[in-house]
């Protein structure tokens, strides 16, 4: 069936279907308790660490691995900002996980430098102190590091 | 590639922005679709309802919390019907304007130049 519309208005129609995509599209993002509450543990296991208790330490980082495993499985895709929407998985970038994890990781090797240079300073508590800075780039970063990635397009390559 | 066929049920701009709106998600709270189309809840109510009835949405109730969400997703009749209209859309500016390059599933460079219907 050929339809009775101007090209004028099916461009106007194509705008609005382009629009609304776009509207699910920017709800791709990591839910902001994820970075802040991964910034509070940073600090919360740098100051255990500067407890000096192999035994906390050893306790405290596995439960940290274990809650953030858990977490992650449902908010690292990017699609579950919040509860109103589910964002379908090929419009979102399918590197967002490989992105944060590797961001993360990046974060615990700038912790472990910091901590050596502060305690090589003879910082009191080295951990801590490079913990917070982590916890900072995490809080706000994270957010700059997930909007970076919608820009560089939503079911495309990072 | 999907053949372009026009849906007169998914051309009104209300619901042609559910629908794509809709197409972009698994699932979305009435919530959501309400306050980004800024409609009222029974103006929003009454389009699904004849989305609903053509087989195109689905509204699910589930309870999230101790809250029950009432939650709107397309069918694949509905995506199928969506892809279809799209599709035919740009037939129709194709055909027009013969140069006119595909530019990605839904028109995507076609539509960036064009303002949004509400």
């Amino acid at each position: 069936m050929t339809p009775d519309i101007s090209p004028t208005e099916a461009r106007l129609a194509l705008g609005t279907v382009e629009h609304r995509r776009q509207q699910v599209v920017d709800e791709i993002d990591m839910p902001r308790w994820y970075w802040w509450g991964l910034a509070v543990a940073w600090v919360a296991l740098g100051v255990v660490v500067d407890l000096g208790n192999p035994v906390a330490t050893t306790i405290v980082t596995l439960a940290f691995g274990a809650v953030h495993a858990a977490v992650a499985q449902r908010v690292l895709s990017g699609r579950h900002r919040t509860r109103g929407v589910s964002v379908r998985a090929e419009l979102a970038n399918r590197h967002i996980p490989a992105l944060v994890i590797g961001y993360v990781l990046a974060l615990g090797a700038l912790t472990t430098a910091l901590g050596f240079l502060a305690a090589a300073d003879g910082a009191a508590h080295p951990t801590t102190m490079a913990g917070v800075v982590a916890g900072l780039a995490l809080a706000l970063g994270g957010p700059d590091l997930m909007a970076w990635a919608r820009r560089r397009g939503a079911g495309g390559d990072a | 590639m999907t053949a372009p066929r026009f849906d007169e049920l998914i051309h009104p701009s209300t619901r042609l922005s559910i629908v794509a709106l809709l197409a972009a998600a698994d699932w979305s709270d009435f919530s959501f679709v309400r306050d980004r189309l800024d409609l009222s809840d029974s103006a929003l109510s009454k389009q699904l309802s004849t989305l609903e009835g053509a087989g195109y949405v689905a509204v699910d109730r589930p309870l999230v919390g101790r809250r029950r969400r009432v939650r709107a997703r397309l069918t694949a009749t509905g995506r199928a019907a969506f892809e279809g209209h799209v599709a035919a859309l740009r037939a129709v500016i194709e055909s027009a304007d013969p140069t006119a390059a595909d530019e990605g599933p839904t028109g995507r460079g076609e539509a960036a130049d064009a303002a949004p219907m509400r």
